[in-house]
């Protein structure tokens, strides 16, 4: 009797235990997440602001504001989805299932643009293609005494090709993905079938692997409607407006409620999109994987097309990641970016300021300014990684203990929600939320804790992911059987989880690193000059015309990213089912 | 009829099929069995067009379907064959009944006679209801019937199966059993069924090769391979229990007198006899394990690396620990030499 009892009170109090740790995650939540995005929502509904709703969707302004940046930014979405589903899919396909040489190393090369901050490759279009239109060096294309048109050289062309050459990796991650898991068996069972090539690609390869290709359309779609840096190098200069160019404008004029507004349509437009994708997927119930054994690799024989689609991609590659570094380097060593191998100098790294030379701005070694953001944008990238990977491993461990019920439900739409959300519309939000001060706590605009929390929310879907995979990883079976051996609670802890869960912890933070290291979009509405970044710096320098300083920062984040990121893949071992033969 | 001349197949300096040859006629259930790595899933693959062979001859009746010498082989749709893969390959986008039907649309055949193929192959398998349904929706039985479902429904006069009992549950995979037989029989195709269970091959097989690091090492029924093995590998592979095979000089003296010392002979399970103490012609083992067998009692001993197992009426009651004496009878059933060659 007296046991039961016992028994009762002790599950009561894990209950209200295991309640009390949810609402202290769904608080943390709703502060990092839907507190600045419902702030975004309110600011543009109070009664001095509800105005910039119809100044924006139906206003004298309109047009302007919203329809011709809405427009611009569907084109790109569209085309960047499609280019990237038909490049993506199209190595992914190579790499997998076909005898092309070299598949490895395309294989390892198709995912490194993505490594690639997309204002890297922006502004290495820019010192190849550039001409003398906006005015300002032109680029080496022209220097060699080629006529570059306008439409190459600014606007809509260029800046689908850079998100697409950006992009397209995802697109090939996730159908690459999709592909290895279709069975060598169902080809062969189809070929027994007597279809042909083309029916067995039509028929089954296809419609296996649509999923896949969906999710890559839907992902790369939001990735290059929220895209900022692409359209900002190539398109503001010829009045090329997206809506996330747009916002920004909008936000720096101070005309923040207009400017909300298009935030909150943006986020709508991403959303809705990976929502469809998302519906598309799931609705079909058929396509499920189904994984068997077996599974003898055998692969298209490609014959006489083997070399000639090898070539493309090694072209696609080398286009899209060796290409845009090699320009970078060379033109930050360049005076002229019309003449990028010439003339070499290091006065754009470490020369002292010298009037003749861009105005007498300082090497950036020899700026202190810039080694100062240099310094706080690791320090910013060390803090989120450690932050977020924290809240995501709580997170994870709560709904991994208690996944169901309605808090857990909550707790996990929430915590996925900055997926949906533009990096510069979360920017926008969390100005209105901490722009000015709050009862008692003052207003964190400028301030380092801004920048903090705002990466740590932005990034909180992709540490709850990591927190969830080594939350997997250690749980159940492994932390089972130390459990029956006696050991206690510290112990398994010591002995079990933190030697399994340590790599993919840190290999999970220095992506973190990384990711907010070449960020561009979520700080470029932060950025305050006490508070220097450096992808805003270089966009800055960009923007003013200073491109060899600007292309020097940027090899600079590229070096850390890459460091960081082959840190991070020699950790976790980085697992590519696809690559294996 | 399925004829088979010096078919090889060479990975590299490997040979996965080496010089193999046999034939079976109209109707016959061949089943190739072997421990895994021995060939048999490439030799199957080679009669379903799948793999060129590397040198050799694949007759399918009087037709050459592969020609290794030449690298020459009819393509998988055109040699009238039909392949249950172990995984069973299901197309994952497809319905069950699309599954079945996908086949027959690439053939070219018209809708009406398709629907009804369709319904007529679900319904001898027994899974007509589950035509709308996909194949993740289904149980691992099920996915089975639809496979073999899928591959008879074109009427291949060839069946070929690839290990497809593997992923079932014993019970499960007793009852498909008698299924695969039932719609061999119906359809009065040849089937080759590979399997490493030799209990499969023994139940099902009209004729078995059993298979060992890519060659033959005997052909025949089933009663040829129990009741005369060619090799020693061949004696320890099939029958359930298997039969004992012990070195000449690890026999008692008085047993292996007239043997010759480098053999090892070879005795069926059902010829030893136990004992709790030893007898003439015992041999010494420590008790492993015991187990009732359709109202006799199956006993295994080890010792040094030795195995033995007895069929008997009755025996004593043994626990781990006891020592078991393992008579064996005056002459072993077969002899076999040093490299598992037949001496007697």
């Amino acid at each position: 009797m007296s046991l039961v009892s016992t028994r009762g009170a002790a599950r009561s109090l894990r209950i209200d235990g295991k309640l009390v740790l949810k609402l202290i995650v769904l608080a943390i939540l709703g502060v990092l997440v839907a507190a600045p995005l419902l702030r975004i929502l309110f600011e543009t509904l109070s009664p001095d602001a509800i105005i910039a709703w119809s100044d924006v969707t139906s206003g004298r302004l309109a047009r302007n504001l919203l329809w011709v940046p809405l427009g611009n930014t569907l084109i790109l979405g569209v085309g960047v989805a499609c280019g990237c589903v038909l490049i993506g899919g199209f190595l992914a396909w190579l790499v997998v299932m076909t005898d092309v040489p070299f598949r490895r190393t395309i294989g390892l090369m198709a995912t490194l643009p993505f490594m690639i901050p997309s204002f890297a490759t922006a502004l290495a279009w820019g010192s190849l293609f550039r001409n003398s239109r906006v005015g300002g060096q032109t680029g080496f294309l022209e220097g060699l005494g080629l006529s570059v048109p306008d439409w190459l050289s600014w606007g809509m062309v260029p800046t689908l090709i850079v998100l697409i050459a950006h992009y397209y990796s995802l697109a090939f991650t996730v159908i690459a993905a999709a592909l290895a898991t279709v069975n060598s068996d169902l080809v062969e069972a189809a070929q027994m079938a007597g279809a042909k090539r083309g029916r067995i690609l039509m028929g089954i390869v296809l419609p296996v692997a649509l999923p896949a290709v969906v999710a890559g359309a839907s992902l790369t779609f939001a990735g290059a409607v929220s895209n900022f840096a692409a359209p900002a190098l190539l398109g503001l200069p010829v009045r090329m407006q997206t809506m996330a160019t747009r916002l920004y404008g909008l936000i720096e004029v101070g005309q923040t409620a207009r400017g909300y507004v298009i935030a909150i349509l943006l986020i709508a437009v991403s959303a809705l999109f990976l929502w469809l994708g998302n519906k598309v997927i799931s609705g079909r119930r058929s396509y499920a994987t189904i994984t068997g054994k077996g599974g003898r690799a055998k692969r298209f024989t490609l014959g006489k097309a083997r070399l000639p689609l090898f070539a493309l991609a090694a072209l696609i590659c080398l286009a899209t990641t060796i290409v845009p570094v090699l320009i970078l380097i060379a033109s930050s060593l360049a005076p002229s970016s019309s003449a990028l191998f010439s003339n070499w100098t290091l006065h754009y790294w470490t020369g002292a300021s010298n009037p003749s030379i861009a105005q007498g701005q300082a090497g950036i070694f020899s700026n202190p300014f810039i080694v100062s953001a240099t310094g706080l944008t690791m320090s910013l990238g060390v803090a989120v990684a450690i932050t977020t990977t924290l809240i995501g491993l709580i997170v994870a461990f709560v709904l991994a203990r208690d996944g169901k019920g309605p808090l857990a439900g909550i707790i996990n739409q929430v915590s996925f929600l900055p997926l949906l959300v533009p990096g510069i519309a979360f920017g926008a939000a969390y100005i209105a939320l901490f722009g000015a001060p709050i009862g008692p706590f003052p207003a964190l605009y400028g301030t380092f804790a801004l920048l903090l929390i705002a990466g740590t929310a932005y990034l909180l879907p992709f540490s709850v992911q990591t927190g969830r995979a080594v939350i997997q990883q250690v749980s159940g079976d492994l932390d089972e059987s130390a459990r029956m051996t006696g050991a206690g609670f510290l112990r398994r802890l010591a002995a079990i989880t933190v030697p399994l869960a340590s790599r993919g912890l840190a290999a999970g933070g220095l992506i973190v690193f990384v990711k907010i290291m070449r960020d561009l979009s979520l700080v470029v509405l932060l950025f305050t000059p006490t508070m220097p970044v450096l992808s805003v710096l270089a966009y800055r320098y960009a923007s003013e015309g200073f491109t060899q300083f600007a292309n020097a920062i940027t090899v600079v984040i590229l070096v850390i990213s890459i460091a960081a990121t082959l840190l991070a893949n020699q950790l976790q071992a980085k697992s590519q089912p696809w690559l294996k033969s | 009829m399925i004829r088979i001349e010096n078919l090889v197949k060479s990975f590299g300096a490997f040979n996965a099929v080496d010089d193999i040859s046999f034939s079976v006629p109209q109707g016959a259930f061949l089943v190739l069995v072997g421990p895994s790595g021995c060939g048999k899933s490439t030799m199957l693959r080679m009669l379903a067009g799948l793999e060129t062979p590397s040198g050799g001859t694949v007759f399918f009746g009087d037709r050459i379907v592969s020609e290794g010498n030449r690298g020459w082989t009819i393509d998988p749709a055109q040699r009238d064959t039909g392949l249950v893969f172990q995984s069973y390959a299901l197309w994952p986008h497809m319905s069950v009944a699309g599954n079945v039907d996908w086949p027959l649309k690439v053939a070219g055949m018209a809708k009406p006679e398709r629907q009804a193929r369709v319904a007529e192959v679900l319904g001898m398998l027994g899974i007509a209801p589950l035509a709308t349904r996909y194949p993740n929706e289904i149980s691992g039985g099920q996915q089975q019937r639809v496979a073999i479902a899928r591959m008879i429904a074109p009427r291949p006069s060839i069946l070929l199966f690839d290990e497809p009992l593997s992923n079932l549950d014993a019970k499960l995979r007793v009852e498909m059993r008698t299924e695969l037989l039932r719609v061999h029989r119906a359809t009065g195709a040849t089937s080759v069924y590979v399997t490493h269970d030799q209990v499969e091959a023994m139940t099902m097989a009209s004729h078995v090769a059993v298979l060992n690091q890519g060659r033959v090492e005997q052909f025949g029924t089933p009663e040829q391979l129990v009741q005369s093995p060619r090799t020693a590998f061949v004696a320890t592979f099939v029958g359930t229990p298997p039969a004992n095979l012990i070195p000449v000089s690890a026999l008692p003296p008085e047993r292996a007198a007239n043997l010759p010392a480098e053999a090892s002979a070879m005795y069926r399970p059902e010829e030893l006899s136990v004992s709790a103490a030893p007898v003439d012609g015992s041999l010494a083992f420590d008790f492993a394990e015991a187990s009732p067998v359709a109202g006799r009692t199956m006993l295994t001993g080890t010792r040094n690396n030795l195995r033995i197992t007895a069929v008997v009426d009755a025996a004593p009651r043994f626990a781990i620990g006891d020592v078991v004496h393992f008579v064996v009878p005056p002459a072993p059933a077969v002899l076999f030499g040093p490299k598992g060659e037949l001496l007697s």
